[in-house]
């Protein structure tokens, strides 16, 4: 008897011996592994996507850092969010959650372009063309990501391959004009690298778009010959596949996103894969006929508003007073000024409307400030003219070679022209901060008009030189240590 | 083999001992035997008769036997509670067993891991509370009628919605992410659920509250474990058992809500003062004049006659019901246990209700001496309906907007008042449109054997099996929604758990004095999971009226199947060793191999000794009558946490949506850092205790005195995002609690009025000890309250300013520091550190939402065939960061309380009571991150009084019923809360406990009213 028992015991311990296994070495059913990934082309294509993907998430909130620091937008009561109040104050401190999300989303989409490039030889079952393809788009999402920092924070560490806990905890600031370099070279290889936008889509980075974004690095560095040179390029090369929407408001259409203007934009889907931009700005009380319900975190400022004349096509797509909220039956609107340049109809807080990363009238009014400071200002008024004529349907408005005779005099109205061209598209910021404006323009902001007082709110704002550059973000800071990653000056 | 078959025999032939066909014995005679409680001087019914030769039998309801045997034999007689009685048979045919009652309380045994333990053989801290009358508790849940009654145990109902868990913790918290659930042994079974256990089922509840306790359960215990006996079958003819309970909950309502015209004179006010900030003219017409922006106006429409009180309006008292049968009985060798329950809660908030199911079956047969087996089975299946939105959406809601139109659709507020008001859905609508339900159906099975290897020497093996079903279906129609689209989505999961579990158990005694107890055994576990989860598009649903996801297009994003597997490999062992029982020893020591850790440390070891000394046992105690008990522990234990994802150590691609030319497309990446490093969480825990009994139980105390450390948190550490990641799961850090805890039970009364008083309180402190590398982390959220970690302070603390005064005049504006921005009717802080300026420096600590102190008391009386009971419950210390009050200030426009606006900044002529800043939504941050929303929460509640009558016995077996109670009980009879203390329940918390590096405990936004619950009900057995 005592032998059946050894038996038993000894039979169910193998029995359950032999599960070791099964039970302690179990394999995720539901999801992939970093070793099983990148394997084959279609992993690729999935990881490039992936490096979109980052993008498709941080562009919608930029606006938090980049348009409510500026004098564009300003935020509503009726929303709190953390971090919003001290931007709009611009007392943005290096604890300000928006400005740490964005430096984090920022390297999470280098991570992702840096693994793309890392793995690019692994898979040996793609064409060279498709090979290319990836590595170009993942160079291209690199310099982007790059860009957007480099202009941010100034110097930031320089990322190029998937680094370990430890070796991050090492790793310091490059030198701003080293991140440049990089931006510069990754771009260039895109331009190599990338088909044309033909080829793909409006939603993948593109040959053109890659040289559009390339001419834009070098205006933000002020390498006024470079810019130059490089934008002319795009115009010789690929100017006739590109031009002006006739109607600066069909820009803004759900139907015309695939328009002759776009050279890259991220791509949404209403309800399924939507972006909350086109809800952000909406009243509380929705619009009717639009949208249900809004978020009102920002309202466009009484500064930027006032800069729009009344002929201008561009004021129902910039700001839009007559509100009529949702069960308003679209009768008896109420003044209250919003920002209409993303509100189309949509699905609250999931919008299918496109949001631009680069658009032509951009690279026209980027090509006409090189052409101005490299002093051949006739030319520079040419190309402002195609903005300014395409804004109110006429040539009445144009500048002559009288009004603008000198250069800083350009400065000022291509200066305002991006103002009101590019409102809400994050550009308001880096325009001040690159033609030394910001100081001077952010030390008073109009808000909250009274057309029956005819007063609007004014706000005084402490603009300095030094925030020119944000702070690095604290979180980031502590991590590391601050001999590793230092403070911008001033904060 | 010849000798196992030959026991058999024998065995078989003992089972029908009283027939004479089977009869063996020459000479053989019939006996006929009462047993009685020598005392009372009652048949005991159900004692176990057993003959020297090995025969059975056990007494009828009325404690009589006849058994057929030769005399000769001697009889050993056995009762639960009673002591064993041996006798030698003569020629005498009758026989009459006193059986006197076992002699001292402590002589009961203990539920401990893999076995039990005479209680006086304890060596750790645990706590064990039979089942006397926790089923006349009327509750959906078990557990909450434990509130109060252990200490060291504290269970707080967070939430009020029908059938809600509340929130267990033994001896604090200590975990940061990976949960500090106690871990729930049902029948041997870790991991149960309290759902699945019906109060009535419940034979003890033991509590393992010191670690060298539940380090037996290893990489489990880290949170305390409770284990759950349930009623099994006893010998003897059938005993029926019903529970009938009845009665209605009564929401605690609040009582200071404004009525229209308040309202409307308030909102004037509150209009007012936003047009005051923005440098309007106040003087301007409220209403129709462009000069004045619509933002700032009020619409006078909004005085039309209707007056609701939306809080009255979606609250009733609701119905309950519950019934409880149960069937037991059976032969010494084969008994059975047979129950089923119903019940039905309707929720206090309209359109909600609980309903469950349940039955439980069970079996025990002794298919020889050496060999028994048995198996349970119990199914339970749940439904509930609950509301799609906390209290707030509903109670803050304007009085000027009628409940429902007289064509049946729900006005908005906005239809009333175009702009500016808060522009959610009519509460009533949402109510009536919403229907969020989900269904469980879950099996805990198990079947066992037990073999006798030796006398003393017994291996059980078991296999268990849970099987666990959900679903949940849930439908917005679009008029019951804020957005006007309906929206709906649907989720099946289902968890099936195996589990077996060997054990090898040797009792001895040698040589008279050296008691010996040895255990061992092995556990091998695996638990699979899968889920479905389907979205619909908002806004997609073709009508209001079919619910189901047919009707409408599927989100892509947000539908999916998902598998998960989980398993465990797990070796322990325990040795007891008692000297005269006075000397105790006990160490254990368990070792688990778990899927879920990395390669580099799969396996945890969990070490634990323990130690006692009952004096009262020594020579020198003998001669006294003072003392009768007196025992001073000592232990020292090691226990895990294993509650992580089931993969959290890999590197993981996961994926989502981009769209590409209109095309959405599925795109992957690495979503976490890998770590094969990760291991366990460990608790080191040490506990002092004493026990101390006088005049022969009638006064007992028990005292602990612990320290615990939890080392090798487990928890999502940040790194610097260069990574590409935010954080990565890591074990770092350590988190001290240390307490006291103190029981009293005594027999104030034993005569015809009896009394019995439980006295219980308990101390927590809780500290962070390291974080690894950095001193402190913060966790903010909108309008900046943080909640703060730091070394040396108590978890997740409110952290924030100190708000001192309201800046009332324009002269204090110019002399005192204040924030950027701050201006008239927003409040004056403390200028901690003292530099003249208030700046991010000037934050202190503001609290816990932690309790300092718990206390409970349980009276009982009876008095001849009357009962009465009540259990008191406090809690000292803990604060809340009452978030939901800004809503009753107006912040939307809605409705408020005028306790919460009385003595408000409104305007340089109203500067208010010089204390309460301006309200609103515009200056909410100004208040919002500092104390002026942290509330003391303690409280005192009578957590329920019952009060009973059981029918005379002889009046009762006339109807053939043996026992009949009716009682009535009324649940938080009273609750006592500090002045400025003013959510519903002060246990309420919206924002979760602790559970993540971002948890906000103490947050409350909308948590439900507490019932009082009035319940009639009867106990009846027959």
């Amino acid at each position: 008897m005592k032998l059946n028992i050894t038996i038993l015991l000894l039979a169910s311990s193998l029995l359950f011996g032999s599960c070791t296994d099964e039970l302690l070495n179990t394999i995720p059913p539901s999801s992939l592994t970093d070793i099983n990934y990148y394997n084959d082309a279609n992993d690729m294509e999935k990881a490039v996507l992936g490096i979109y993907a980052k993008m498709q998430s941080r562009k919608p909130n930029d606006y938090q850092l980049l348009e409510l620091s500026s004098d564009n937008l300003y935020g509503s009561t009726n929303t709190g969010f953390a971090g919003i109040p001290e931007i709009d104050a611009l007392a943005i401190s290096p604890n300000n959650p928006i400005l740490t999300a964005f430096w984090q989303e920022s390297y999470a989409g280098i991570f992702r372009a840096n693994a793309v490039i890392s793995n690019i030889d692994k898979p040996k079952d793609y064409t060279e063309s498709k090979k290319n393809q990836h590595l170009g788009e993942a160079k291209f999402m690199r310099a982007l990501f790059y860009f957007d920092l480099v202009r941010t924070f100034g110097a930031v560490p320089k990322v190029l391959t998937a680094l370990s806990i430890d070796e991050a905890r090492q790793y310091k600031r490059s030198a701003t004009e080293a991140i440049y370099d990089q931006i510069i070279q990754d771009l260039n290889d895109a331009i190599e690298k990338l088909p044309l936008k033909s080829a793909l889509s409006r939603n993948r980075a593109s040959k053109e778009a890659a040289l559009a974004l390339l001419g834009k690095v070098y205006v933000a560095k002020k390498d006024w010959t470079n810019a130059e040179t490089v934008l002319r390029q795009f115009f010789t090369s690929y100017g006739d596949n590109y031009m002006l929407v006739a109607d600066y408001n069909q820009l803004w259409s759900l139907e015309n996103e695939n328009n002759s203007e776009v050279l890259f934009s991220i791509g949404y889907t209403d309800g399924t894969n939507g972006q909350d931009l086109s809800t952000a700005f909406v009243p509380n009380g929705g619009i009717y006929n639009l949208v249900s319900r809004g978020s009102e975190v920002a309202l466009p400022s009484w500064s930027l508003h006032k800069k729009i004349q009344a002929d201008d096509t561009r004021l129902r797509k910039t700001v839009e007073s007559n509100y009529f909220s949702a069960v308003s039956g679209g009768q008896n609107a109420i003044y209250f000024p919003y920002a209409s340049k993303f509100i189309v109809k949509h699905t609250a807080l999931a919008a299918g409307l496109d949001l631009p990363v680069l658009r032509l009238a951009d690279v026209i009014l980027l090509y006409a400030e090189a052409l101005n400071e490299n002093g051949k200002l006739g030319d520079a008024i040419t190309q402002l003219n195609k903005i300014r004529q395409r804004a109110f349907g006429s040539q009445n408005h144009n500048y002559s070679i009288d009004q603008l005779t000198q250069k800083d005099q350009f400065v000022t109205a291509l200066l305002d022209e991006r103002q009101i061209e590019l409102a809400f598209e994050c550009e308001r910021w880096y325009d001040l901060v690159r033609q030394g404006k910001m100081t001077a323009v952010m030390k008073v902001e109009e808000r909250n008009y009274n057309p029956s007082s005819q007063i609007a709110q004014k706000v005084t704002l402490s603009p300095k030189d030094y925030m020119h550059l944000f702070p690095i973000p604290q979180t980031e800071i502590d991590l590391v240590g601050k001999t590793i990653l230092e403070q911008n000056p001033g904060y | 083999m010849a000798k196992l078959t030959n026991i058999s025999c024998l065995l078989l032939c003992a089972t029908c001992g009283a027939s004479p066909l089977f009869s063996v014995a020459q000479q053989a005679m019939t006996y006929n035997g009462l047993v009685k409680d020598k005392q009372l001087n009652v048949g005991l019914a159900g004692a176990t008769i057993r003959t020297s030769s090995g025969k059975y039998t056990s007494t009828d309801n009325e404690g009589k036997f006849q058994l057929l045997t030769s005399p000769g034999d001697s009889l050993t007689i056995t009762s639960v509670g009673y002591d064993s009685y041996r006798v030698a048979l003569t020629s005498t045919p009758t026989l009459i067993i006193p059986l006197v009652k076992s002699a001292t309380q402590l002589e009961e045994t203990v539920v401990i891991g893999y076995g039990s333990i005479k209680k006086s053989s304890l060596t750790a801290s645990v706590s064990k509370i039979e089942n006397k009358n926790l089923d006349q508790v009327p509750s959906a849940r078990p557990e909450t009628a434990l509130q109060g009654r252990l200490p060291g145990l504290n269970i707080s109902q967070t939430r009020s919605t029908p059938g809600a868990a509340p929130v267990i913790r033994i001896r604090g918290i200590g975990s940061i992410s990976a949960g500090n659930d106690p871990l729930l042994v049902v029948d041997g079974f870790p991991g149960a659920s309290w759902s699945n256990i019906n109060a009535n089922d419940i034979e003890s509840i033991e509590v393992l509250k010191d670690a060298s306790a539940a380090s037996i359960y290893g990489s489990r215990a880290s949170g305390g474990v409770i284990i759950i006996t349930t009623r099994t079958g006893k010998a003897g003819k059938p005993v029926v058992r019903a529970n009938v309970l009845a009665g209605w909950s009564q929401p605690i309502l609040h009582d200071d809500f404004m009525n229209s015209q308040e309202y409307y004179e308030t909102i004037i006010k509150y209009q007012n003062r936003e047009y005051f900030y923005v440098g309007g003219d106040t003087s301007l017409p409220l209403w129709g004049d462009s000069r004045r922006p619509a933002g700032y106006q009020v619409n006078p429409d909004i005085l039309n006659g209707n007056d609701v009180n939306w809080q009255n309006a979606v609250t009733k008292n609701a119905p309950f019901q519950s019934y409880d049968l149960s069937v037991t009985g059976g032969t010494e060798q084969s008994k059975y246990y047979l129950s089923a329950v119903y019940k039905d809660q309707q929720g206090t908030l309209l359109n909600t209700f609980f309903k469950s199911y349940g039955m439980r079956a069970s079996v025990d047969t002794k298919i020889n001496e050496r060999f028994q087996i048995g198996a349970m089975l119990n199914p339970t299946y749940q439904s509930a309906r609950t509301s799609p939105l906390t209290m707030d959406s509903y109670n803050k809601y304007p009085p000027f907007v009628a409940i429902q139109n007289p064509d049946g659709s729900y006005p908005k507020a906005r239809d009333y008042w175009g702009f500016n008001v808060s522009s959610q859905a009519n509460p009533m609508g949402i109510l009536m449109g919403t229907n969020n339900q989900g269904q469980t159906l879950s099996a805990l099975g198990n079947i066992y054997a037990v073999y006798k290897i030796l006398d003393g020497l017994t291996l059980k093996t078991t296999l268990n099996a849970n099987m666990f079903y959900n679903n949940t279906d849930k439908f917005q129609a679009s008029w019951a929604s804020n957005t006007g689209l309906s929206s709906g989505s649907a989720a099946d999961s289902r968890i099936i758990t195996l589990l077996n579990e060997n054990t090898l158990n040797y009792n001895r005694t040698f040589a008279q004095h050296h008691d010996v107890s040895l255990m061992a055994g092995a556990s091998y576990q695996k638990a699979t999971s899968r889920n479905i989860n389907l979205l619909a598009v908002n806004g997609t649903f073709n009508n209001n009226i079919i619910e189901t996801l047919n009707n409408a297009l599927i989100n892509p994003n947000g539908s999916n199947t998902l598998k998960s597997v989980w398993g465990m490999i797990s070796y322990f062992g325990r040795a007891n060793y008692a000297y005269k029982e006075k000397y105790l020893l006990s160490a254990s020591i368990r070792t688990d191999g778990s899927s879920r850790f990395g390669p580099d440390n799969k396996w945890g070891l969990f070490p634990s000794a323990s130690a006692a000394w009952r004096i009262s046992k020594e020579n020198f105690m003998l001669d006294q009558e003072l003392i009768s008990d007196f025992k001073l522990r000592a232990s020292l234990g090691n226990s895990g946490n294993m509650n992580i994802g089931d993969f959290a150590y890999l590197g993981l691609v996961t994926g989502g949506l981009y769209t590409v030319n209109d095309q959405t497309q599925n795109w992957l990446a690495q979503s976490s850092f890998g770590n094969n490093k990760l291991s366990w969480e460990k608790t080191n825990e040490f506990d002092l205790g004493i026990d101390l009994s006088f005049w022969t139980n009638r006064l007992s105390i028990t005292a602990d005195y612990y320290r615990k450390r939890t080392k090798n948190l487990l928890y999502q550490v940040s790194i610097p995002s260069t990574t590409g990641f935010t954080s990565s799961l890591s074990n770092i850090g350590e988190i001290e609690n240390k307490g006291f805890e103190f029981d009293l039970n005594s027999k104030n009364l034993i005569g015809k009025l009896k009394w019995n008083t439980n006295f219980n309180f308990s101390f927590n402190r809780n500290k962070v000890i390291n974080l690894g590398g950095v001193n402190e982390r913060m966790t903010s959220i909108s309008y900046g309250m943080n909640w703060l970690l730091r070394v040396g302070e108590p978890m997740f603390s409110y952290y924030g300013y100190k708000h001192i005064g309201v800046f009332q005049r324009e002269e204090q504006l110019n002399s005192l520091p204040k924030l950027t921005g701050e201006k008239l009717g927003n409040p004056i802080y403390e200028d901690i550190n003292k530099d003249g300026k208030i700046t991010a420096d000037d934050r202190s600590i503001l609290g816990n939402f932690m309790p300092k102190s718990y206390w409970g008391m349980t009276n009982a009386f009876s008095y001849r065939n009357f009962d009465l009971s009540f259990t008191l419950q406090a809690v000292i210390g803990s604060k809340m960061y009452n978030f939901e009050n800004q809503f009753y200030q107006g912040s939307v426009l809605g409705n408020m309380r005028k306790s919460l606006v009385a003595g408000s900044w409104w305007s340089p002529q109203e500067p208010g009571d010089g204390h309460t800043p301006a309200l609103s939504l515009s200056q909410l941050s100004f208040n919002a991150n500092s104390d002026l929303y942290i509330e003391d929460a303690s409280f005192l509640a009578l957590r329920n009084i019952n009060f009973g009558y059981t029918f005379p016995t002889d009046l009762s077996s006339k109807m053939g019923i043996k026992s009949l109670r009716l009682f009535t009980s009324v649940n938080n009879a009273f609750l006592l809360t500090k002045k400025g203390f003013h959510a519903y329940n002060p246990e309420g918390y919206t924002g979760g406990e602790v559970g993540g590096i971002s948890s906000t405990p103490g947050y409350n936004v909308g948590s439900e009213p507490i019932s009082r619950v009035y319940t009639f009900g009867l106990n009846l057995s027959f």
